[in-house]
This record gives structure tokens, sequence and C-alpha cells, in this order.
């Protein structure tokens, strides 16, 4: 059963609404003037200019990476090791547990903010580096709230693994880390690139909790975009916004044009 | 057996343990707040369901979240239809429209509502130019706008469960359906929207339960006149220093997001969430 | 192949499994004799599987003791114990080579590199997979992928085999000759065999002795020309065949066997060691059809129905003068044209078929 006209007609109208804003962010960031508005006649390259001059930029920029890393880096481990824990052994609890941990996922973003803020403002006062307004307090925070969608990448990759394989290795007498190396890991690698990509993009672009546990310190990228938006609209929000949405956009046709090529050739 | 129940334990309480140390513990901490600031007692409870102003932000809250479900399911019920049957171009482009959103976050994404909204942005620009209209409209700052950017944040979300029901049909369903004679409209809404039912239901109460805790989008695109819940409590925390006002309110909101989550597993089984 | 280990025997006294209220296995209680081929045979949800399980280590049961050899090993985890096992749908390492595949469990057992390349090799050649070591499983047909799972049970010279169901997913030709070729492996190797499988035809076909159960209960274990001749209830008599049933009156027992009547008819029943009743089985390829009333033997007249082609073999449907349905199934070039619907004939067998239920 085909679309009709109208339901394909009536679905590109939704395409084109999901696109729009995203294009209309191309012109603003060519605008000479200093506030935000469409270039008239000159288009101007300063906002692009701006976000070299101005070395905040780049420091969020060098922030916002090495916490997206080092955060995504405990999500995924952490989330590979239970993911792997409930799928080889099962354990009558599972359910339970795997209902905890998808909790940060499910409960409101500010509710996970302030329970963040009071997590980081209490270590603060037994240390300085896990804690309020700093880059690993931020990177630790940034890790309970990705967790869970790594777990839950890890364990729709582990529901694809044909259980018996386990069963198999187990059955010639392969240990538990032969069984997790040689047997299970070689068929999720795929699942864990995906798990760690998609925390890093989280991580990445979190802004809801990050206000709540920075404030002049620990000022990531997402967080430098927030204060040019919230007073006088600053243009060069348009110009990084180009260049991360060019960023997306390379990455996923990149990506349609080799699955599109794989799925061609067999 | 020892080493038996050793090993999964090994593998399980690394992440339970930094859950449960860095939000579980910390989670009391808040609600601890939320009975004992100022003063000892459920006097925040109190207010926060009492206060008018707290009363009608709560109203709006619910009642943006219900406008943009509908018009975000909606939508994802349109766009998904094609996306899963549409010929291979279509599907194509669907797709591509559907992810890029997607993966755009949500700064970036309620930034260009802003320019394609306000009064100098693209589209007041070239009405102006074309002199269709000479003040500019205003469609930011305003519930319009936070409706209109809540609903292009949520809508991707709610094209994935859509879509996995509508994969799942049984082809031949229809093609039964067609050999007893019956049209394609009818097909469509006797079978196929009956059929993908669990699918808008889940999407639906999953699309609501984003909104009620949204917070970026309303900030930006709202400017402070069309505060909703998540935004009160930040207010309450970092601009009129009221903890325990902030922390009742985000119990409050735990809870009824809770409720709705368990209504949600009733409904839906949650592995044809995860597609 | 040089058995490295010796075939085991495997005893199981009394072995239940229970999942809260429901019970999978009853009190299952046999002996696998060293170097046996026993199948385990079954519908679907018998029970049979959970006792490969069971047996294989991946379940414990909630009741009973296991041994192999004599030694306990109920609460030896599968790990330990080291059987091969052929799985249903071959569970093949999907990310390893053939070979990689096939030296899993040498590597496992961390033998010698050396060792381990010669073994494998061996049984590439052995299971006829040569030329197509480099493969991975997704590259190989269905009985290619069989092939590997069963070398890769058997490389390591386990004690004992165990085979889930291992042809449920060919084609009728293939599974006859993967049949053949496990046969073959069963005799080369001298391995016990467990062999599971809902085929009543592939059971009688390998075996030397055939396990029947149902609704967790296991109902006769025996040769499959026992459990075919002489089934122990009415169960095992219609899983493995048809079978028709005579209620035979004035019955009594003789010195080796019993006499009665059906519809009017004398019955001589000449069936050593079975306890005589009223309840009498005939299968349908034991009978014959005569023209006329035959000299001797049991008989019964009858009037034929419908008559189905099976192309080696011809089946009637017959309606006694009493008016019971019976099924009687003959060699296609023994029919005689005047057997036709309509007419009546007569059913004959001797006196040492059928048996009492």
């Amino acid at each position: 059963m085909k679309p009709t006209p109208i339901a394909v007609f009536l679905a590109f109208v939704v395409a084109l609404f999901l696109i729009l804003p995203l294009i209309a962010v191309v012109p603003v960031s060519f605008t000479p003037a200093r506030f935000l508005s469409m270039p008239t006649d000159v288009w101007s390259l300063r906002h692009y200019q701006a976000l070299l001059d101005n070395p905040a930029w780049l420091q969020s920029i060098w922030l916002s990476l090495r916490i997206g890393i080092l955060s995504s880096v405990i999500a995924t481990l952490l989330a590979l090791m239970f993911s792997l824990g409930i799928w080889m052994f099962r354990p009558w609890f599972g359910s339970l547990l795997f209902g905890f941990v998808l909790l940060p996922m499910v409960a409101p973003p500010v509710v996970s903010a302030i329970t963040l803020y009071f997590f980081l403002t209490t270590l603060s006062k037994m240390n300085d580096i896990v804690a309020y307004d700093t880059w690993v307090g931020v990177a630790v925070a940034h890790a309970v709230m990705i967790a869970p969608f790594a777990v839950v990448m890890i364990t729709v990759a582990l529901a694809q693994v044909d259980r018996r394989i386990d069963l198999a290795a187990r059955g010639f007498g392969a240990s538990v880390s032969q069984r997790v190396f040689k047997v299970i890991l070689p068929n999720i690698k795929f699942g864990i690139f995906t798990a760690f990509f998609l925390s890093f993009v989280l991580s990445w672009e979190e802004i809801g909790v990050t206000l709540f546990i920075t404030s002049v310190d620990a000022v990531t990228l997402p967080r430098m975009m927030w204060m040019g938006l919230r007073d006088n609209i600053d243009p060069a929000i348009a110009a990084i916004s180009v260049i991360l949405i060019g960023i997306v956009i390379s990455v996923i046709l990149v990506k349609t044009a080799v699955t599109f090529k794989l799925s061609r050739r067999t | 057996m020892k080493s038996d129940r050793l090993k999964p334990a090994l593998l399980l309480s690394p992440l339970v343990l930094f859950l449960g140390l860095a939000y579980l513990v910390p989670f009391l901490g808040v609600m601890q707040w939320s009975v004992t600031l100022p003063e000892p007692g459920f006097g925040q409870y109190g207010k926060a369901v009492t206060d008018p102003l707290i009363q009608s932000v709560f109203f709006r809250t619910f009642r943006i979240c219900l406008i943009v479900t509908v018009c975000a399911v909606a939508a994802a019920y349109t766009i998904a239809y094609v996306w899963v049957r549409g010929t291979p171009a279509q599907r194509l482009v669907t797709e591509l429209c559907i992810l890029i959103p997607f993966w755009i976050s949500v700064l970036t994404r309620a930034f260009g509502w802003v320019a394609l909204l306000s009064n100098r942005g693209l589209i007041n620009t070239w009405l102006q130019a074309a002199g269709i209209i000479s003040e500019p409209l205003t469609m930011v700052r305003n519930e319009f706008g936070v409706v209109l950017g809540m609903m292009h944040f949520l809508i991707p979300f709610a094209v994935f469960p859509i879509a996995s029901a509508m994969r799942s049909l049984d082809e031949r369903v229809f093609l039964a359906a067609r050999g007893m004679g019956a049209s394609r409209l009818r097909i469509f809404w006797s079978i196929f929207v009956p059929m993908t039912m669990p699918g808008i239901l889940g999407a639906g109460l999953m699309v609501f339960v984003f909104a009620l805790g949204f917070f970026i989008t309303p900030a930006i695109l709202g400017g402070g006149r069309s505060v909703m819940i998540a935004e009160l409590i930040y207010l309450r925390l970092f601009q009129s220093p009221d903890w325990g006002l902030g922390a009742a309110i985000s119990v409050i909101l735990m809870l009824i997001v809770g409720a709705l989550l368990i209504l949600m597993l009733r409904l839906v089984r949650p592995n044809k969430m995860l597609g | 192949m040089q058995s490295g280990h010796e075939a085991a025997e495997i005893t199981a006294n009394g072995i239940g499994k229970a999942y809260g209220d429901f019970h999978a296995l009853r009190d299952i209680s046999l002996t696998i004799g060293s170097g046996e081929f026993l199948t385990l045979l079954g519908p679907s949800g018998s029970g049979k599987s959970t006792f490969l399980m069971i047996l294989a280590g991946f379940e414990t049961p909630t009741s009973g003791t296991l041994r192999k050899n004599g030694a306990d090993i109920t609460a030896v985890p599968a790990e330990k114990r080291a059987f091969g096992m052929v799985f249903q749908g071959y569970a093949l390492f999907p990310h390893m080579t053939v070979e990689q595949n096939i030296a899993f469990p040498l590597q496992v057992q961390r033998r010698a590199d050396a060792d381990i390349k010669r073994s494998v090799d061996r049984i590439i050649d052995r299971v006829g997979l040569r030329g197509h070591e480099k493969k991975r499983p997704a590259g190989l047909s269905g009985g290619q992928q069989q092939r590997v799972a069963l070398a890769r049970a058997l490389v390591f010279e386990p004690s004992v085999l165990l085979l889930d169901e291992p042809f449920s997913a060919l084609d009728k030709n293939l599974r006859s000759s993967m049949q053949e070729e496990v046969r073959r492996l069963h005799q080369e190797t001298g391995t016990t065999f467990v062999f599971v499988t809902h085929d009543q035809s592939e059971a009688l076909a390998l075996s030397t002795r055939i396990g029947i159960f149902n609704q967790g209960q296991l109902q006769q274990i025996g040769t499959p020309k026992d459990v075919y001749e002489r089934p122990a209830n009415r169960f095992v008599a219609e899983f493995l065949g048809d079978v028709n049933f005579l209620s035979l009156s004035s019955v009594k027992a003789t010195a080796d066997g019993a006499e009665g009547l059906f519809e009017g008819h004398p019955m001589r029943i000449c069936a050593p060691g079975q306890s005589v009743s009223e309840h009498f089985a005939i299968r349908p390829e034991h009978m014959v059809m005569f023209e006329q009333a035959p000299a001797e033997g049991n008989m019964l007249k009858a009037e034929i129905g419908d008559i189905t082609y099976l192309g080696a073999e011809t089946r009637f449907g017959l309606k006694t003068s009493g008016g019971i349905d019976l099924v009687l199934q003959m060699p296609t070039r023994e029919v005689k044209s005047a057997f036709q619907p309509g007419r009546q004939v007569w059913a004959g067998w001797p006196a040492n078929q059928g048996f009492f239920l």
C-alpha cells in the first residue's frame, strides 16, 4: 500500500518544518551586522572570524571535547560491563536493576540537574577535582546522564546475538573472560562503537544539566552558546551553529552513502 | 559455587554503585531539602500546590505539553508513514529530514527557530521585502514560538516508535483487505491506524513525558514570558534562592513523570518501543 | 580418531526439573551406555530438550542425580563437563572462519598450536570441508554449516556428544545424507551420542536405543524395533506411527499369548512377556489384504473405503462389518486390481504381529 499523493505532500510539509530552522541559520551567520539579522547586500565572514579570534570559543570547544571523551569512556565501559552481566547471567533481579540504571534517562532533565548539582556541591566540600564547576565534575555528571543510553544501545546489540553461541562456548569449557573477549565482544563491536559515539554526542550537546553544575570555569561549548543566546543574541552563535550543522550533515551523508553502497553490493 | 555469584556481581556492581552514589543518594538529598529548607515540614509542598503563580505555571505546562504532544505525534505519523512505505527516493529524503535534526543539539535547533522567526529573521525579512507586511510579526518570545520549538525537538523521537510499529505490520493483511474489496481510505483507517495504535500511544506518552521536563527550548523561545515548570525550578534555585520550594516542585514533577511512565509500561511493552 | 577420551557412560537417576509449579521433567531415570547412540524423541514441550540441557550442564535439575562413569556430576557446570554439543541452528561463531570455529574448543583447553593445527586439519578432511577453511559461516550452505558444527563438537574428542535437533533446518535430501554422515562419525569415533529429535523416522533410522518423552516423563526406552513393535503405551504406539486399535472380547491368556474374539472372528495372539488385555493393536503395514479368507492366521472381514497412493506404498481405509475404521498399508506392487472401493476383502496377519496396550 503506497502512500497517496496527499500523504506524500503532508509528509514533505513536515520534512520542511524539520529542516527549515536549520536552513535559516545559514544566511544569518553571514550578516555584517553586530546583531541578529539577515544580510541585505553584503555577506560577511566576520562572525566566523570572531570564533577564531575569541579564545573563549576555542577553549570551550577543547573543554567539551575533553569532557565528551572522558564521560563517554566512563559511561560506555560501565554500561558494557553492566549489560554483559545482565545478558550472560540473567539474574532474577535483572529487570529491577535495569529499571534503576535507566532512571537518569527517564527522569525530567531538570530533576537530574538538581540532583547532580547536589552531588557535585557536596563533593566540592571534600575535593577540588570532582567538584562543582570543574571539568572532571562535569564529565562525571555527564557520565551519569549518558550511561543509560549506552546501556540501551549495548543491550539492543546483545539482543541480536544468538545466545546459543555463548552456550556453545560454555559447552567447550570456555571461562567467563574467554566467552566475553573471544565470543561476545567480537559480535557486538559495532554496537559498542555506536554506544560510544552516541554517548560522546550526548555529552558534547548536553546543556540542561551543565547549566546547573557550572558557572565561570567549566564553560562548555553549549554553555558558551547559551550565554550568547540569552541576552543580546550574538550572531557568532549562528556561525558556530552552521559549523555544527555542517558536521552532522556530512557525517549522516557519508553514513547514508556507505550503507547505500553496501546494500547495492550485496 | 562462590565464583558463580561473584562474576555477575563484578560486572553489574560498578554501574549500579556509580549511579547509586552519584544519582540515587543525591536525589534523596534533594528530597531532604524539600522538607527541611527553609524550615522542617511539608510547608513547601503546601505552597507548591496552593500558590496561584505556581499553579498557573503547572497549568500552562500541561496545556503546552498537550498541544505539543498531539501536534508532534500527528506530524510524526505523517512523515513516518512515507518513511516506511514510500518509494526509495521518498524514503531517503524523509530519512535525512528525520535524522539530521535528531543529531543536532537542542540549543542549535532552538536558535534556528530564533533565526527563522525573530523580528529580523528569515520569515519577517522576506515578508517585508515582498511587501506583504509592514511591521514584523511577533513569533518568538511567546507561547507560539515555544510550541513550534518543542514540536521540532520532539517529532524525531515520536517517529521511531511509530515507524517501528508500522514496520512490524504484515503486508499480507493489506492484500487480504484489498482482496475483500476494501478501499485504500478504509484500509488506512480501519486496519493500518488501529494496528499501529501501540506505537501511537507509546510515542504520545513518551513525547508528553519529555515535554513536561522541557527547559532549554521554552527558556530560549519563550523569553521569560511563557515559563514552564522546569524553568520555574531553575529560577527558584538560582535567581530567587528558594531551595526548599525548588526541590519540592522537582519531587512533584518526578512523581507525575513516574506515574506516566508506569502507565506507559502498562500500555506498551517496552521492547516494542526499542524496535 | 585416536580416542583421547574414552566414551563415557551416563546414568541419570530420578532427574526432575520444575519451574515454579510447572514440572518440565519428572523422575527421569536411564542409563546411556558407553558408545551408544541414544535418541531422545518426543513432541515439542515434552521435556527432551530440557533433559539434554541438563545432560550438557546448562541447566541444573531440581531433583535427582547425574553420574558419569559412576562419578556424580550433577553440580558440575557445563564449562567443566566439556561434552561436545551440536546446537539447533548450529550456533557457529559468526565472526570466526571455519578453521577458527573448529580450533576454538582446543584453544580453550590451551593445547599447543602445532597440536591444534594437526587436529583441525584432520577433522576438516574427515567431515569434507577441505577448501572452505577460510570462509565464514555466513558464506556456507546449510549442510556445510552443519559439518562445521559437527567438526567443532568432535575435534576435542569429547567423551559424550550431544546433538539438539541438528537437522531441523535442512531439506529432506540433505537431511538423509547428513544422517548417514552422523552415523558414520558415530561408528568411527565410538563416542557416546545423545541425539534429540521430534522426527520419529530419523530416530528409528539412527539410534541404537530410543527414549520417548511426553509431558516431562520418560514413556519408554528401548531399541527401535522394541519401541515400534512393543510400545509400552498408547502414546508411544501412536507417536511412532499409525496404529489400529481392536477391542477384543472373551480374552483369555494362553501359554505364549492370548485368545479372544473380534466381531465374532477368533483371534490368537502370540505375544510372550506382554501383559494381556482386551486392547489389541496392530500397525497398518503388518496387515495383509486378501480377496478370499486366508487359510491361517488372524483375519477379519472388511469393506474398502478410500485408497491413498503414496508411491512405494498404498494405503487403504477399511470398515469392518462392525463399523470400525481401520487402516492397512501395503507395497504398491502387491496391490491387486480387484482392490477397489466398496469391495469386500479380508485383512489378515500372523499371530506374532501386534501388541497389547
